[in-house]
């Protein structure tokens, strides 16, 4: 589905990016771990088309991606927002009809999402009127709204209440089961071992641990995923 | 395509939809009419005679007195009687009374009024008459020189009429230099305005982080052009607007009043005749009878407005691209209003120093000083709307005109390289440093830098 191959990065002097390959299957859900720093973002923003990569390729189903490729992905930055001055569901729309939907068709799929979400009442609100949580959902709707091949999440848990990150994992599961490849970019060890089959470890510019969870775990001799992260970062 | 249309869209409608947009609208064309109206109200408004009563206990200055159209003066006789005469009718609105004195000439005099203070007009008026009464007496008493005499050396005034020599109309340059002042301002208020808002809207859309959502479905260079492009149709409406709603305010104005404008034409059609036919002497009978008001009044029916408003439209679309781009790119390089001043400053200095050079440029509209002002990109918006009141030859607008279109790609150059890099750059405070690094970068290494601040 989506192949990472050789990707360089390097600021100035600093390298960000050293070589990396990175294997995404289709239909998995893939988690992308490291401390602040390693690159995770970057990787991100290289894969978004947003940043090009010194050397190396992104092939998303055997074909070097293009800009119009762009389109049939799902990112949900770190750092994220909405204009608050816009109604929501306008800007649900605008947001939408960038990604390529007509009008109609962005209305009907938003309403059906937003009564999911119990947020239908909010449609024509104002986005700094609503919490931080509802902002999050309204977020996670316009992602995933074009129905996306391959979404991104980096670090999707931050800022839901216990209650609401429970819900967000289960949409997550619910779009894996629907088709939708995975990568989710988190800190927190929980949900990736919860959700990912399988797990990439960035650390200092270098993929230090790859592979399928189970094995992994089974390598460190069953310890957390919290665990065998403090390790690996360490013995570097 | 569909999706720079989309950007425009939103940029244009969250901003139309707004009141302060709507305000605006509608204030500025009463302002605009206002402006129109007062001196045809002023000179239409009917004039209230106020009547004066002289006790003038010295018999000097009583009968020197002359009524005119606004104050009409009338003997009293005695103080009580006049006292009673202003409490008792309406028949009089002040008392002026002038003691006797003993073998000198009185050089004070003292003014009564019942409730309502007499205005500014009557008392000067009262002191003038005063003063010339008294000056009259010690000229032929002392000196021996007759009231005539003096007025005929005191008033050798001379007023300069000016005429264009080829259309034989009157130049009324003083009415070109305060339309031209107002064009220069409007144009510089609505470049910096609008300019401002686009960079506002970048700096809103990178402190809310709804950047990084936005460029993975459109290029940065195309939700920049989409964001200039429709704050300047929002610019572009409101002109329209104001035009269309000034417009129907000064017709409304215009017919309410139509004898008065009529007569206004009529004298400016004569002066024309007059110049053209040599008879200076009838164009100065003609002149004379204009009192300054009315002289202002024709001097709006000799300034050409189609051609102003469509000047302006044209300088006004051609300068705010050049430098809504680059504060477009201001924009992208701050967090916060306050540090945005850093790179305002230099793009609005070219824009406040053609403002800062009106009063040379007023002194010689058509000096050289004028010309290139008006022909340097930057200046020259700001420049040449001011000098249009006063005709400027066609191949110096087109040559402005053509090196402000030349400059743009430039500046879109060099505002979209910058807002590239800094609509993805938190933290750190930019240098100009850091932008000349970046221009001179090539797009790979533009982004390394960028990415380098985010690390």
């Amino acid at each position: 589905m989506l192949n990472i191959n050789h990707i360089s990065k390097s600021f100035g002097t600093f390298k960000a990016l050293d070589s990396i390959d990175i294997h995404v299957r289709k239909g998995e859900i893939f988690g992308l771990m490291g401390p602040n720093g390693a690159g995770k973002t970057t990787l991100i923003r290289i894969i978004n088309r947003i940043i090009e990569p010194d050397e190396g390729e992104v092939l998303l189903n055997g074909v070097a991606m293009k800009d119009e490729d762009v389109a049939t992905l799902g990112y949900l930055p770190e750092e994220r927002g909405l204009y608050k001055k816009m109604k929501v569901g306008d800007q649900a729309v605008y947001l939408a009809q960038l990604k390529g939907l007509s009008r109609q068709e962005a209305e009907s799929r938003l309403h059906e999402w937003f009564s999911r979400f119990e947020i239908e009442p909010w449609w024509n609100r104002k986005v700094e009127e609503l919490s931080k949580g509802m902002q999050q959902k309204v977020q996670f709707i316009t992602t995933v709204l074009h129905k996306p091949q391959l979404i991104i999440f980096d670090e999707p848990f931050s800022g839901f209440d216990p209650v609401n990150a429970e819900l967000l994992k289960e949409e997550m599961l619910r779009l894996n089961s629907e088709g939708a490849t995975i990568i989710l970019s988190s800190h927190n060890m929980n949900s990736i071992e919860e959700l990912c089959s399988h797990v990439a470890l960035l650390n200092q510019s270098h993929v230090v641990l790859s592979g399928k969870l189970e094995d992994i775990k089974q390598q460190y001799s069953g310890k957390s995923l919290s665990e065998i992260f403090v390790q690996t970062v360490k013995q570097k | 395509m569909r999706k720079i249309l989309l950007v425009i869209q939103r940029e244009y409608l969250t901003r139309v939809r707004k009141t302060s947009f709507w305000v605006l609208t509608i204030l500025v064309p009463i302002l605009v009419a206002g402006l129109y109206a007062v001196p045809i109200i002023l000179a239409t408004k009917p004039l209230e005679q106020s009547h004066v009563l002289v006790v003038d206990e010295t018999d000097v200055f009583v009968q020197e007195f002359r009524s005119s159209e606004s104050i009409s003066y009338h003997d009293a006789g005695s103080l009580e009687y006049a006292k009673n005469q202003i409490k008792n009718g309406d028949s009089a609105d002040v008392i002026v009374y002038i003691p006797a004195r003993s073998n000198t000439i009185p050089n004070d005099a003292f003014m009564y009024y019942y409730s309502d203070a007499p205005s500014l007009n009557v008392q000067s008026d009262i002191e003038n008459q005063l003063q010339r009464i008294l000056r009259d007496r010690i000229l032929l008493d002392v000196h021996g020189i007759s009231p005539d005499d003096y007025d005929l050396i005191t008033n050798t005034h001379i007023k300069l009429h000016t005429s264009d020599i080829e259309t034989g109309r009157d130049g009324f340059l003083e009415v070109k230099v305060v339309v031209g002042i107002l064009l220069a301002l409007l144009v510089f208020m609505a470049v910096f305005i609008f300019g401002s808002q686009v960079m506002r809207g970048v700096m809103e859309e990178k402190g809310n982080r709804i950047l990084e959502i936005i460029v993975c479905s459109v290029k940065p260079f195309q939700l920049m052009m989409g964001k200039v492009v429709g704050v300047g149709l929002v610019g572009l409406t409101q002109f329209l607007l104001w035009v269309l709603l000034s417009g129907v305010a000064m017709v409304g104005v215009s017919i309410s009043n139509s004898d008065l404008l009529e007569q206004a034409a009529a004298r400016q059609e004569m002066t024309s005749v007059a110049t053209k036919g040599s008879e200076a002497v009838a164009q100065m009978e003609a002149q004379q009878q204009a009192a300054p008001i009315s002289e202002a009044v024709q001097g709006l029916t000799a300034i050409n407005f189609p051609l102003i408003v469509g000047m302006f439209l044209l300088y006004f679309l051609v300068g705010y691209l050049l430098y809504a781009t680059l504060f477009a790119a201001a924009g992208s390089l701050v967090d916060s209003e306050t540090d945005s001043q850093q790179f305002t400053l230099p793009i609005t200095i070219p824009l406040l120093l053609s403002f800062l050079m009106l009063p040379a440029l007023i002194n010689e509209p058509s000096g050289s000083l004028a010309q290139w002002f008006s022909i340097i990109p930057f200046t020259s918006p700001v420049a040449m709307m001011f000098r249009i009141p006063f005709g400027v030859p066609l191949w110096q607008v087109l040559l402005s005109v053509g090196l402000l279109l030349a400059t743009f790609p430039l500046c879109v150059w060099l505002a979209a390289k910058t807002y590239r890099w800094g609509i993805l750059h938190y933290g750190k405070r930019t240098t100009y440093r850091d932008v000349w690094k970046v221009l001179r970068m090539n797009k790979q290494k533009s982004d390394s830098s960028q990415e380098k601040k985010k690390l």
